[in-house]
């Protein structure tokens, strides 16, 4: 009558897979939904799957179990009447019910179990009192750990509100201490940031003065056309450079000033501000008028304080930049992020331009991919010692190092010449200290190793000589390719041979060059068929060829003669090879035959080896079953069990008596303790 | 039902009948109450429980970790899930720590009269009488071996006897108005399992022993009056009580019993004289044995006609006390505990038996011994069960702690005054289908 979610129940149980099909289990959820009857034939088959002797299917009905029982109540009321069946089944609590193998899904199951009790507890444990001793059975009788998610749920619950009640603690905290100095503080930033204009508007007059001149000279420049955008854009540059301020002795006083007041107001005013705003967003205070009026200040305040910060990094920016070009151009990275966009932007120009004046110097548009290493002899001054610029392709900064070193020593002539003769290496640890003359302290390595091995020489050095000779450049040589002929013999299909061999084709012999026909080419010679005959039969027309063929003649004759003496040889070999081959035949026969009369393990050897061969052979595509989940996996770790265990089964029987002897004396002196 | 009871109004059917039949229907209907917990303070298993004969009322427990306590089964102590579930916590435990018993308790009684006394017996060689007020020991007596069964008679009237059961192979009949022991029951060659007092005759107490032989003794009289043979058993059953005195009308019980008896053959073991052949009776009756192994249990049926008992041969016995004889009755699918007393229970009507098997409650119809309901809750062995014939409620006890209560099955949640907390609790237990 209810066959149907029997049948459904036992096609989604009988599965290797961890989970149930979803379409399947779609198909068991809306069955069970359509009448009683279902749901009462479904805790049977549920319960009778329980039963069975494999975890696996277990499992799967564990989790059917589990859709069903949240959902119907009707399956609810059926169901808890054998609850204390079903956990003995799914958690093994029973020392005479063991879950059954495979244990690792055995394992799965008991926890996953143990799990779903608990939720169910948790929803429906006020309506079923079985659900209810289930759990405190296992809970507190056999000592089961649960998850505990509720109580879990509810303490973290108190830590969460115990931790808001403390900020919110020291939120009002803050918010008592700035009412207090409010107003103070507002005077205070408001000073720093009047002053810091001040100093700026000094320097902005200054500015507009230098400016002019700039321009005026600017006019010069404009009357004289430039026709490439490159350069052009190089004078723009620096027109723009020129129209910044530089600090001089003028105005080194308002400098250190206005440098002064950023600090201060960027480490200390802006942040204590953004602490302010950020205190008052989120306190919780009744006295809102307070609140709402300070927080409108203090945003103005920052507002301020950014519009008075962006005019000084405007000005003070192209200072910074000009310092650190002069430096390192690799602590570039550190600069502040604010100051960043503004610097790739005023950098990226320069980039392409001198990326592109690198190309045509190169000759070539391409720059070597991976790893390319220069040596730098011819711009050892700026390159303040360092021998190598490595570039790595997409940095741009090295890129920069490069094209700036050009810019200003003009090297592209030298350095192009030299690059194109440089050879190229892959890296190596050898570079590292590549040219270097210094000596290297042996025991520097920041650690304080006197204590095992005794007094330890801080001073030690490794001379550079001798780092030398240990960094010696390693370079593997790598085999020139060769191509390998095609055998090209015309085959009886049609088609030449296409093997390629290194010597000779083990169908069609020695290779030798062959037109695209397949015919061979010897160089000069006519047919080999002619040139045997000729020698052979043919002795009075040698004396008729002339010097030239006559030489010929002899070093072809002297090819045949080695041909034939290679033959006779091969000839020889082969036939011992065959003597060779039958002896060994003869031999394994005769032992073969020994083996199989010695003893009934070796019949199935020679039995063994073919059947091992059939099954590799056959492509293993055999789905895993339930059943093949129950064999146990013989590991190379019990193979050796075995073995062991038969070496010493002998020793074994022998010591057996004397330890049974051992045992009634022991079992009679201490008869409770067995 | 509303027929019945306009039937019993118009008075075609006795109130008796009308009642028992209304008891029964309750009975056949238990189920595990979701509503009533009983909280069990035991560290051990439950080896007893007893409801008192007063009021139907008070619970007492004896568990395995030598504690004692009581519950009042009609006040709810405290409530949980929202007022559904009432909790019933004991009124007073005594355990080892405040003078209880060292080691496991295995019987408990209520005095009869009241519940002011009562009664528990012990592994650790005790019998201990208690004032349940001031849960202090009133008299105790020291057996000579572990007490495994004690018993009070429900209807006595003019003695005060606790009869006790130890390994020992004496019945020892301990006197509570004096706090010595009145008599030496002797007969038995090995210790007794089960003490039960006749339900009918106030001087008569029946034993069952370990040598597997159950004896009635006649406290009046030296040495043991029968002893069942399972051999000899009664080809019918005789009807109920009460069925008895309504359809046979005309024929009082007294005469109806004496026919019966005229037809069968001699009951009582006597000689050609009509003198009585106890105290030394023939060697053959003396050896006669009830089961095949120790008696676990004793019961007997509340008028006093049956008597019912268990033996470590897993087998149920029903047997007819006036007669001696073995009712043939065949209880099905039986698989009782051996080791340990158990303790049974009978509905007032003799209609059903509770007997407590591995981790079930099972009930049984007593004439037919079919099997009627299983009732597996428990997660260990079961030890005990009790009947509350007021309530028509079950209270069993096992291996796991717990005590368990059953009643009768009704589809409705109990009241609770929050009417949307109560909405709330039943819409929690309802479908939910999300596809």
């Amino acid at each position: 009558m209810a066959a149907v979610i029997v049948r459904l129940i036992e096609t989604a149980t009988n599965s290797t897979e961890r989970e149930i099909d979803p379409r399947l289990l779609k198909a068991i959820k809306s069955t069970a939904r359509s009448s009683e009857d279902e749901v009462c034939s479904a805790v049977h088959v549920l319960m009778e799957k329980m039963r069975k002797e494999h975890s696996q299917v277990r499992y799967l009905a564990l989790f059917i179990t589990d859709e069903l029982f949240m959902r119907s109540k009707y399956f609810r009321r059926l169901f808890v009447v054998d609850l204390e069946q079903f956990l003995a089944l799914s958690v093994g609590f029973r020392r005479n019910m063991p879950l059954p193998p495979p244990s690792f899904i055995a394992s799965l199951l008991r926890s996953k179990s143990i799990e779903l009790l608990e939720k169910w507890n948790i929803a429906f444990g006020i309506h079923y009192r079985q659900l209810r001793l289930g759990l405190d059975y296992l809970k507190n009788t056999l000592k089961f750990q649960f998850p505990n998610r509720l109580e879990n749920e509810a303490r973290l619950q108190q830590e969460r509100r115990k931790r808001e009640i403390k900020t919110q603690e020291l939120l009002s905290k803050k918010f008592e201490d700035l009412k207090e100095n409010f107003s103070s503080m507002k005077s205070e930033i408001r000073s720093t940031l009047d002053q810091l204009e001040e100093c700026l508007h000094i320097v902005h007059i200054g500015q507009y003065r230098f400016g002019q001149n700039s321009f005026n000279a600017d006019d010069d420049f404009n009357s004289i056309e430039f026709k490439s955008p490159s350069l052009r854009q190089i004078r723009l540059d620096s027109l723009k450079e020129g129209a910044k301020i530089h600090e001089n002795s003028e105005n080194r006083a308002v400098f250190s000033a206005m440098r002064e007041f950023y600090k201060i107001l960027v480490s200390k005013h802006l942040e204590s501000v953004h602490n302010y705003i950020s205190t008052l967003i989120k306190v919780d205070n009744q006295n809102n008028r307070f609140r709402d009026s300070a927080l409108k200040d203090f945003i103005d305040i920052r507002n301020c304080i950014y519009a008075v910060k962006k005019k000084y990094e405007e000005l003070d920016f192209q200072h910074d930049v000009n310092d650190s070009n002069e430096d390192d151009l690799w602590e570039e990275g550190k600069i502040d992020s604010q100051h960043e966009p503004q610097i790739s932007s005023s950098c990226s120009g320069l980039n392409l331009e001198f990326a592109d004046g690198w190309d045509s110097s190169k000759g070539k548009g391409k720059v070597p991919p991976g790893i390319f290493i220069s040596p730098n002899r011819s711009n050892n001054k700026t390159a303040n010692g360092r021998c190598f610029t490595v570039k790595i392709k997409g940095k741009t900064s090295d890129v920069k190092d490069l094209e700036q070193n050009k810019n200003k020593l003009e090297p592209t002539s030298i350095r192009s010449k030299l690059l194109v003769d440089a050879p190229v290496f892959d890296w190596a640890p050898s570079f590292y200290n590549w040219g270097s003359s210094k000596d290297i302290l042996a025991n520097h390595r920041g650690l304080e190793l006197d204590s095992h091995w005794g007094r330890v020489d801080q001073d030690a050095v490794i001379p550079a000589s001798k780092i030398a000779e240990l960094n010696v450049h390693v370079s593997t040589y790598r085999e020139p390719t060769v191509e390998i002929q095609p055998c090209l013999v015309p085959l009886k299909k049609g088609g030449l041979c296409p093997r390629r061999d290194m010597k000779a084709c083990p169908f069609h012999g020695v290779i030798i060059p062959r037109d695209s026909n397949g015919n061979p080419i010897i160089e000069g010679k006519t047919p080999p068929n002619e040139e045997t005959t000729g020698v052979s039969s043919k002795p009075t027309e040698d004396e008729r060829i002339s010097v030239t063929n006559y030489d010929d003649m002899a070093a072809k004759l002297a090819n045949q003669a080695v041909k034939n003496i290679r033959e006779r040889d091969n000839e020889a070999k082969l036939l011992k090879k065959a003597k060779l081959a039958k002896v060994r035949e003869h031999n394994e026969t005769v032992l073969r035959e020994a083996a199989v009369t010695s003893s009934t393990h070796s019949e199935c050897f020679g039995n063994d080896i073919p059947s091992s061969y059939r099954d590799r052979s056959e492509p293993k595509l055999k789905k895993p079953t339930l059943a093949s989940m129950l064999k146990k996996k013989v590991t190379t770790k019990d193979r050796l069990v075995k073995k062991l265990a038969s070496t010493r089964r002998a020793t074994e029987g022998t010591t057996r008596q004397l330890s049974k002897a051992e045992d009634d004396a022991y079992k009679e002196a201490y008869p409770n303790q067995w | 039902m509303w027929s019945d009871l306009r039937n019993r109004e118009l008075g075609d059917i006795h109130p008796i009948l009308f009642s028992n039949a209304i008891r029964k229907r309750r009975f056949c209907n238990l189920t595990i109450s979701n509503y009533k917990e009983i909280v069990s303070p035991h560290n051990g298993g439950v080896n007893s429980l007893r409801i008192d004969l007063i009021e139907n009322r008070y619970l007492l427990s004896g568990a395995s970790d030598g504690s004692v306590s009581t519950f009042d089964t009609q006040y709810t102590t405290d409530y949980e899930g929202g007022g559904l579930i009432g909790k019933h916590k004991p009124l007073f435990v005594i355990d080892r720590h405040c003078g209880g018993h060292k080691y496991a308790v295995s019987s408990v009684s209520w005095y009869p009269v009241d519940t002011g006394l009562f009664v528990t017996g012990s592994y650790d060689h005790y019998v201990k009488v208690w004032d349940t007020n001031s849960t202090k020991v009133v008299v105790d007596f020291k057996m000579p071996g572990k007490v495994y069964g004690s018993s009070m008679s429900s209807i006595a009237t003019t003695h005060m006897l606790i009869a006790a059961g130890s390994s020992d192979i004496q019945v020892r009949l301990c006197d509570i108005a004096s706090g010595a022991f009145t008599h030496t029951l002797t007969g038995h060659r090995d210790g007794i399992m089960a003490v039960e007092w006749s339900a009918s005759n106030e001087w008569v107490v029946m034993t069952g022993g370990c040598d597997s032989a159950i004896r009635f003794w006649d406290i009046r009289r030296p040495g043991c009056f029968r002893i069942l043979d399972r051999v000899q058993s009664l080809p019918g059953r005789r009807p109920p009580i009460y069925e008895r005195a309504i359809n046979e009308k005309g024929v009082t019980i007294a005469e109806d019993i004496k026919n019966r008896t005229k037809n069968r053959r001699a009951v009582l073991i006597r000689d050609s004289s009509g003198k009585q052949l106890y105290p030394r009776m023939a060697l053959s009756h003396n050896l006669a044995t009830a089961h095949c192994g120790w008696i676990t249990t004793l019961k007997a049926t509340e008028d006093g006609m049956h008597l019912i008992s268990t033996g470590a041969d897993s087998k149920i016995c029903l047997w007819d006390i006036e007669s001696g004889y073995n009712l043939p009755v065949c209880f099905e699918s039986t698989n009782l505990q051996m080791e340990k007393p158990l303790q049974l229970a009978v509905t007032p009507d003799s209609s059903l038996l509770f007997v407590p098997s591995m981790n079930c409650i099972k009930a049984f119809d007593m004439w037919s011994g079919k099997l009627m309901k299983t009732f597996p809750c428990h997660y260990e062995t079961t030890n005990c069960c009790c009947l509350n014939s007021q309530d028509q409620e079950l209270y069993t006890g096992s291996n796991d702690r717990h005590i368990l209560v059953f009643s009768p099955f009704n589809a409705t949640i109990p009241e609770v005054e929050d009417g949307y907390k109560r909405d709330m609790l039943y819409s929690s237990d309802q479908d939910f289908w999300s596809d």
